[in-house]
This record gives C-alpha cells, structure tokens and sequence, in this order.
C-alpha cells in the first residue's frame, strides 16, 4: 500500500522514458525533483492468458494424424503432412499441426513454444458453462469457489496493486478474475477517460472537478481510487494510443482476438505495471461441418494462430518477460458427428509460448484412439490436468510456488515444460 | 447436447396434458406491525432519518419524496412498503407494450424464445425444414439466413428478445414501482439465490424465476423463497440437480439400469443449498451431509416442456403414461417440477443429525427445505447478508444477533427480520449514513428517480451497469454479486461511473431523458451559482451541501465558458418545453409578439438550464459521477 504512488510515479517516468509519452506529465515532474529514484519502473513479467471458449477440437489443431483409429473415427475431417490430407505440419512423426496455425509453427521449430496434449480438467462434465467455471475458478469439483485463479494468482504474487496490474481486454470481468484482488475489464483502453461525446473541453473541466471533489471525499476507498483513477489516466496517455504504430511488418488481423492482443501489447509496452493479462477468442464449438484445411474452423484457427504470432512479433524485445498461454474448456469427440462437426468431449490441446518456455515439444500422455482406450469409449481422455500446466507457468514465469492457495484442494504435481 | 434424461417404458398410456399455472403468491393481508425507528435516539433528525430509510429500502428519492415520506410518518411509509401492494399505474402503462414473455408459461416460452440451435430443431420437429438442410457451420451468413426464414415462418422469436424484456422490466419496476421496497428486495434475493443467463440450459427460465420463484416471496416466509427456487428450471438446471439421479430404486425399470451408466450423483445444488443458500460456509455441516442432501433430492427435476429435443421425447413419455400412474408410483408435479420417483434414491439418508428412514420419497426433499430453511446457521447466516445490504459491509454482532434471534423466534419470516433491523439503533447510527456504496444498478437506478427521467430505452441501463462492472443476470457465479465497496470501485469502474454521470446528465444515452428546468419548476436559476446550489439539493437531499458547494464553485465559472462555446457547438438543442403553453394554437396577442421577438434575439431563454450542454446539465453530470452520489 505505502508504494502504490512511488510506483505511479516511477511508472509514468518509465513511460517517458520509452518513448511513448507525448511530454512529461507535470506530477511526474514534481515526483522526479522531489524523489531518489531515477530509474526507470522495473519491468515485471507478464502472463497473457487466452480462452477459447467453445471447446476447441484439439484433435485437429494439433492431430495425432499417425494414430489409423482417428481416420477411422473421423474419415470426413481426418488430416495428415501429406500433400492430400491438409499438409500438417509435421512435429515429431505423431502429431501434426494444422496449416492455418503457420504463423505460430516457427516457434514451435525454435522451441520457444510447447503445446501440451491431452488436457482438461477431472471433472468430466461437458457443460460449456461448468466446464469453462471450474477451469477458471481453478477448482474443479467446487463451484462455489468465489475467486478466479488468476486473481489468486495477483494475491500470490503479492505485488503492490496498480491500476493496471490485470487487465481482460474483454467486456466483463472473466471468471477467472473474479475476487478480491483488484483487476480491470476494459474492451477498448481508448475508454480510459473522462469522457464528453464532442465536447472535449467541458471533459477536461469536468475531469478537473472530479480529480478535486474525489481527492476530498471522506470515503477511504473513494478517495483512494479516485486518486489512482486520475493517475491512470495521465499514464496511460490516450493519444500515444490511438497513434500507436505496431513493430515494423506486423499486421494484426481485424479480429477481436486481434485487437486485443494488440491493446495488450500497448499495455507492456508502456509499463504501467501490467502483469497478467486476458483475451477470449470465440467459435470454436463447432457441431456442424467445421471443415478442413479450409472451412470455419480452418478460418478460426488462422485467426487464432495469425494475431499471437502478430502479438509476438510486435513485443520485440519485451519477448523475454511475457508468457502467453491458451486454455479452452474441454475438447470434441473421436469421431466425427452427422453433421460434418464434432461434438463434446474431454482431452483438448493448449499452447503455451515464451522464451522461458522449453519448447518444440508436444507434452503428451495420450495413448491410442483405438475405442477401448476412449474415455466413455467416445473421447480422448483428460491425461494432463490442466492445473497441472497452469501451475508450472505460474510457478516459472510469475514465481508463484503456492499451489495450494492457487488450486486448493489440488495437490498434483506441476508438468515440467519451463526451463528452470 | 444434454444427455436424454428420460427414458420411460411405463407402457399405460392415458393421454393428458398439464398445463404450468404460475399463480402468485397469495397477497398478505393487511397486517399492520408496530415499529418503533430510534433514529432520534441515534442522533438523526426526522429528516435525515427519511433520507437514510429512502436511500436503503428504495431505490433512491424521487423528487419531493423525502418530504412526503416526512409528512406521512416514517413509520407509516414502511408499514406501507412492507405490505407491498400500491397500484403502479405508471409502472404498468410503461410495461404495457413489448412484454408478451411476462405474461406466459415456461412452456410457452421455451417454445417461442429459441436459440438459433433450438430453432433448427422445431424447424426439423414440425416439418418445416429437412435435416440435411441445415449442416451449414454455425455463424455464417448462409446458417443466420436460414435461421431467420424459419423463425419468421415458425413464429419463433430469438431468446435474446427474451433476455432484452428479462433485463428492461427489471430497470422499469426499479425505476417506476411505487413498491421500492418489493423491487430493492427482489434484486437481493434474486442475487442470493443467483442463477444466470450465462448458462445456456438455464437462460429461458430466468425471467419466470425471478417472476415466479424471487418476487412474490421477498417478504414471506424464507422457507418459501428456498422451496419455489428449488423447485424452479431455472435453478434445477443451473446447478444440475435436474441431473442428479440415483438408479438405485424399487422403481425404476431394471432393463434401463445398466444402459444409463453416464447418469448419477450430482452434488452441486446439495452443496450450494447448504453452502450459499442456507448455512453459510462455515454453518457446520459436513461433505457427508453434502452428499446426503443430494440423494434426498434426486429426482426432482423440471417437467419437459420443450417440443424439441431431449425435452421432447420425454414430455411424449410421460403423457403416454399418464397421470394416474406416475401418481400411482409415487411420481409428483406441481407446474413445472418433476419429481422422479424413479430417479430417485430410496436408502436411509442422515442429515445434519436427522434420520431419514428408507422410503421418504419427494416428502424427503421437503423435510430438508424446511429443516434448512430454520437452522441456527442459516438465521445467522441470511441476517448477516441482509444487515450487510441494508446497513454496512460490516455489520455489527449486535445487531446481527438481535436479528438471528428474531427470524428464529419467527420461523424465517422476512418481514419480522426487516422490522427488527431497523428497531435497533446500530440501523441509524451517524456513521454508518452513506457508508454504503451503490451498485452500479443502483446508481444508475437513484439518479434516474433523483431527475424524473423519461426512460424510453431501459437496455441502456443495462449497458451503462455492464461498463460499471454489473452485468446483471449474468453473473456466472452461484455466489452472486460480492455486495461490498471494494467489489464495486476500482480504476475501471469508477471512471464509468463518472462518464455515466455526464453522459445521463447531457442527455447523451439515447433513450433516456429528464428536463432539468422542469426539476426546479421551471425557474431559471438566477446565477450558475444558485443553479449548483438548487441542483445540488435536488439530487443529493439532505447531504451535507456546504462542502460539496464550496468545492464545485470555482469550477462552474469554468463550465460556464466551457458551455458557451458548447451551447454554439450544439446544433439543435432540444428546446425545452413548456407544455403548458402549447396547448392552444391561436393568434399572437401583442404582447406575446413581443415577447418572442424578444425572445428570438435572444436563443436561450434559459441560460443556465437549456440546451443539452447546459451548465446546469453539466453540474448535475458531475454531481451524479461525484463521490456524494456513489453513496447510499
């Protein structure tokens, strides 16, 4: 609490030092002339976090194409390396990755990515709804769970609470947020503003009457927020945003993902303080002819794949402290429906992609597709649990080595993908 | 797709039908209480005493409410709200178009409000359309126009125009019920026992829970509120009880025991029953008594509605049975509830301490309702909730320990509890006036009574509260909304609020309005001092101006100049009418003419209120987004 305004403060001197800042905002000035310090905010790390929320069909996003049981199940959707079954990329002679996912197969090559196979959570419900709660909660036998595991995450990490410590680029606070350490939900950082459609001048005065009458109130967290709000506002430097240029050659698809992995990527760049993050991406639940190598899940993935490889180009040298990580909520049948879809089932696949990351690896447990080894004798079983991922990402990259208070009532072990 | 949970071979076949009749609970008469307010006791005045009473058993004063409420007597205004039966005529003239699904049954609404998903099937169900015809990817323009042709055709309606009338008749009845106190404790006991629109087998029954199950019981009997929301689809779904099945009883075919092997216990609603509904976490139950309750309540689940679907099927089943022998084996159904006798769990259970002998039947399921409902836990548990809605994020032992001791001696009966809370002086204390800190529905909400406002299109009520943190109905959590200032307030959030605040006041969300002259009588401030002054009262009765006033001062002098150069940026500004005056069309009287060449030379005839960027409208936008009006 007692470094929340040294950390504003060295968090707007950090701002001009990059580059980003139109002018040195008067408050820092005065910060700079009466304080020690002079370096720049140390720069934390970041995990990105991304759900696809629908149920992505692991089997071909990353297919185990060798496996004569998944031809069998699925003769319609069935993909392999070859020229004629879709041209997967092929990543150790088991598991392909699809085409549209090309922008990302590169660091899966420079081992900087790690997919992980099989995953999902214990509980074998196939709600959409309580299988996206009980990954998010991080408790997947309790729903009454009231926090989000990456608030827990905050807490754990025990840092000093800025405005822009978590952030969902989404439109309401994720599940995975809920609780009491502070986080934002914001869609468009444009918004961060006082705000007068076509009045500019009667914003900024009233911007000035609402940074006095909160500086004055005689309510704590009134008063306290209110402070942190206006101070935020003058970091995060409106125009700096709506002019920002992305790194040289880098294209962010017109997509929601992609948008907001691009507003993400302007957070870390400022260094306001950002250290976990949160997208959605949405469509994946696709019962009815999601198609191949082209089609609507072709079409999905490719924006998937396309705006995190944007993202990662566009840090640059801000590579080395971020993490990104996908999670979705359970995966789709074997075999492939009637109607040119899948529908749901359990094990699905995930990315995770940074330099801390021991990548170039498909992280699996999973045996054959033959039906007897099916759970249910339907679907490719949860062999990983996904806590089992999440806790050695938090662990590595955030340093949190409390998995109890992370997932209660879980006492696994966590999956080694990170270098140590 | 949900698994078939119906699979019957009773092989009697009676036909019948049975039509959901919700009727609502019966009006209480008229028991008047006697209630004594300490509020002199704690050191308020009579009107600082009404402010507080309207600022948390309503949502917010409107205009001149404060002294009526005065004037009638608090005591007499309460006993009032807690009968719960003024006529709404503004309210009902304002619902009386666009809210077809508040008028219907379960079973007409699932088979009228659909999802694109659920349309196909009805198009497939009736004949209307072939099955092969619509394997096209889901959210392509080719799957959105075949949905829509069928809809038109089939006289089926998106269910989120049911989700739009769920969200606008709950900002109406906020905004517009004479009842405030039925509306305030319909949003508290609907949170409590949250279910969510998020949850997709759930979202076509919320409206009719919060109709049938929430609010014809917010001031009963708690037992009653924990039976009908049990007993709800909505509900029943949410958390999975409509899935929770035992095979093992006497019932049920023995040739279908071994096919069902992905059905069984589901725990969910037995946990969140005892955990968020009745004893609190820390109540003393145990995960055996967990699991206990939710054999007690297998087989209740929702009577099949649906002409689509798993639904489907199994509605055809049971009318195939027929009523007398699903009577006959024990079966129960009341509306929309179904207890399956053969889904259900026949062995001995124990629960909290309490035999069940073998055999209980759906008579079980009730005996644990009512043997929660007026647990020593659970009076604890819903009067600490309560004081902590009504009084502050923390409050006292005392006061809560008066009110544990009252609903126990009442059985759980919500008014006694309500009475009681505010008999005590900790209801009135000083410090705790204003400590609470509005929801952002709330906020919203008090400024549209605090200004009169003219809301044409409540949906943007709805927008607003989802920037501020509050989508309502669509919290995914069983726990509901956290009701506590540091839910609400953070960086995000609070800036929201503030450009709510200029947005409501300028007129700047469409569909909302409020006439700010006609607020002050249509007198013209003499000064943007006095307009602040006047505004101030209007919308933050009974505060402590002084500072407030003192602080904004130097400021409008600002906003002054600000607002001339936005005056001539406006270009239309809407005139403000008096309606008085327009009445008659006739010919000018000399004066007259004078007066509007007068007038015309002079376009604003009120300097400080006209025109949508007015100062007054921009004081009183600051006013609402000010820290004063986030507090109740």
């Amino acid at each position: 609490m007692t470094n929340r305004r040294a950390f504003m403060k060295s968090g707007a001197m950090a701002l001009f030092a990059t580059g980003l800042g139109g002018g040195l905002p008067a408050f820092v000035a005065r910060a700079a002339q009466s304080q020690k310090f002079l370096q720049p905010y140390k720069k934390s790390k970041v995990l990105v976090c991304i759900f696809q929320r629908g149920a992505m069909d692991g089997l071909m996003a990353v297919s185990p194409y060798a496996d004569p049981a998944l031809k069998a199940a699925r003769p319609g959707l069935y993909m392999s390396p070859a020229a004629t079954e879709g041209q997967l990329f092929d990543l150790d002679g088991r598991f392909g990755l699809h085409p549209a996912l090309d922008g990302l197969y590169p660091y899966f090559s420079e081992k900087r990515m790690a997919i992980v196979h099989g995953v999902g959570s214990p509980n074998n419900t196939r709600s959409h709804f309580d299988a996206q709660d009980y990954m998010e909660s991080g408790t997947p036998f309790s729903k009454s769970t009231s926090s989000g595991w990456l608030n827990r995450a905050i807490g754990l990490m025990g840092h000093d609470a800025t405005p822009f410590r978590a952030v969902s680029v989404t439109n309401a606070l994720p599940r995975s947020f809920y609780g009491q350490e502070e986080s934002l939900a914001i869609s468009n950082l444009q918004d961060f503003a006082i705000q007068m459609r076509g009045n500019p001048m009667a914003a900024g005065l009233a911007a000035k009457s609402f940074e006095e009458l909160y500086d004055q109130t005689s309510s704590s967290i009134l008063n306290r927020t209110g402070k942190e709000s206006f101070e935020a506002i003058k970091m995060l430097n409106l125009n700096s945003i709506r002019n920002y240029k992305a790194a040289d050659g880098v294209v962010y698809p017109a997509s929601p993902l992609g948008n907001a992995l691009k507003q993400i990527a302007i957070l870390i760049k400022m260094n306001v303080g950002l250290e976990l993050a949160f997208a959605e991406s949405g469509g994946w639940d696709t019962h009815f002819n999601q198609g191949t190598a082209n089609g609507a899940f072709a079409r999905n993935l490719k924006d998937f794949g396309d705006s995190i490889a944007a993202f990662w180009k566009d840090l640059g040298a801000y590579q080395d402290d971020v993490t990104l990580m996908t999670m979705t909520e359970f995966g789709r049948t074997v075999k492939q429906n009637g109607t040119g879809g899948t529908d749901h089932g359990r094990g699905s696949c995930l990315f995770v992609l940074g330099n801390d990351v021991q990548g170039g690896t498909v992280y699996n447990k999973v045996s054959s597709l033959a039906k007897e080894e099916l759970e249910d004798g339907r679907d490719l079983p949860v062999s990983t649990d996904f806590r089992s991922v999440f806790s050695s990402v938090a662990g590595t990259h955030l340093m949190i080595n409390n998995n109890r208070a992370l997932f209660p009532g879980w006492d696994g072990t966590p999956l080694l993908l990170m270098k140590a | 797709m949900q698994p078939l949970r119906f699979i019957k071979v009773f092989s009697i076949g009676a036909f019948f039908t049975i039509i959901s009749a919700f009727t609502p609970a019966p009006q209480p008469g008229a028991v008047m209480f006697k209630i004594h307010l300490p509020y002199a006791k704690a050191g308020l005045t009579r009107q600082q005493a009404a402010a507080h009473l309207l600022n948390r058993f309503s949502f917010g004063a409107t205009p001149g409410e404060l002294d009526a409420v005065v004037s009638m007597g608090l005591e007499n205004w309460l006993q009032e709200q807690l009968q719960a039966s003024l006529p709404d005529e503004e309210l009902n003239k304002r619902m009386a178009n666009g809210y077809d699904a508040l008028a219907m049954s379960n079973a007409q609404i699932v088979n009228t409000y659909v999802r694109p998903d659920q349309a196909l099937q009805i198009g497939v169900a009736r004949k209307l359309i072939r099955r092969d015809s619509i394997m096209v990817a889901a959210n392509t323009a080719e799957y959105r126009m075949i949905v829509r042709t069928l809809m038109d055709s089939a006289s089926l309606k998106p269910v989120i125009e049911l989700h739009r009338q769920l969200i606008n008749q709950k900002v109406l009845c906020a905004a517009y019920s004479n009842n405030q106190l039925k509306e305030v404790l319909t949003d508290f006991w609907f949170n409590h026992f949250n279910v969510s629109l998020t949850k997709n087998q759930s979202q076509q029954f919320v409206l009719t829970y919060e109709r049938d199950a929430i609010r014809p019981n917010v001031l009963g009997r708690f037992s009653n509120l924990l039976e009908a929301t049990a007993k709800h689809p909505a509900m029943l779904e949410y958390l999975d009880n409509a899935s929770s099945v035992s095979n093992d009883n006497s019932v049920a075919n023995p040739r279908l025991k071994a096919q069902k092997k992905n059905e069984g216990l589901n725990e969910n609603y037995a946990r969140e029953i005892m955990e968020l509904h009745t004893m609190g976490v820390d109540g003393g139950y145990t995960q055996k008594d967990v699991t206990e309750v939710a054999r007690a309540l297998t087989g209740w689940t929702l009577y099949p509605n649906s002409e689509y679907g798993a639904g489907s099927a199994q509605r055809k089943m049971l009318e195939r049975v027929g009523l007398n022998t699903l009577q006959q084996r024990g079966f129960v159904i009341q509306g929309d509830f179904l207890y399956r006798a053969d889904k259900h769990d026949q062995g001995e259970k124990n629960i909290l301490g309490h035999v069940f002998p073998a055999g209980g039947g759906y008579e079980e399921g009730m005996r644990v309702i009512e043997l929660l409902s007026i647990h020593p836990a659970t009076a604890a548990f819903i009067c600490k909730k309560l004081a902590t809605r009504f009084v502050s994020d923390t409050p006292s032992v005392d006061l809560v320990r008066k009110m544990t001791a009252v609903f126990m001696k009442s059985k759980g009966d919500i008014r006694q509890v309500l009475i009681a809370m505010v008999e005590q002086v900790d209801f009135w204390k000083p410090a705790l006036t204003h400590e609470k800190i509005k929801s952002p529905f709330e906020l919203v909400i008090s400024a549209i009574r605090a200004t009169h406002a003219d809301v044409q299109d409540p949906f943007q009520v709805f927008n607003w509260c989802a920037r501020m943190g509050q989508r309502f109905y669509y919290y995914q959590a069983p726990t509901g909304f956290p009701d506590n200032a540091a839910f609400w307030i953070n960086t995000g959030s609070l800036l929201n609020r503030m450009n709510f605040g200029l947005a409501f006041a300028t007129q700047k969300i469409p569909g909302i309005r409020m006439n700010w002259a006609q607020l002050n009588n249509n007198h013209e401030p003499e000064s943007v001092e006095q307009a602040l002054t006047v505004f101030s009262n209007i919308l933050l009765p009974e505060r402590n101006q002084e500072q407030n006033i003192k602080r904004l001062l130097p400021l409008v002098k600002d906003v002054r100049i600000g607002a001339k150069i936005a005056a001539a940026a406006d270009k239309a500004p809407p005139p403000v009418k008096d309606e008085t005056n327009m009445a008659e069309d006739r010919p000018l009287k000399k004066q007259e003419r004078k007066a509007l060449a007068k007038n015309s030379r002079k376009p604003l005839q009120m300097p400080y209120t006209a025109g949508i960027n007015s100062p007054v409208a921009q004081v009183a936008g600051i006013i609402i987004g000010s820290p004063e009006f986030q507090r109740k």
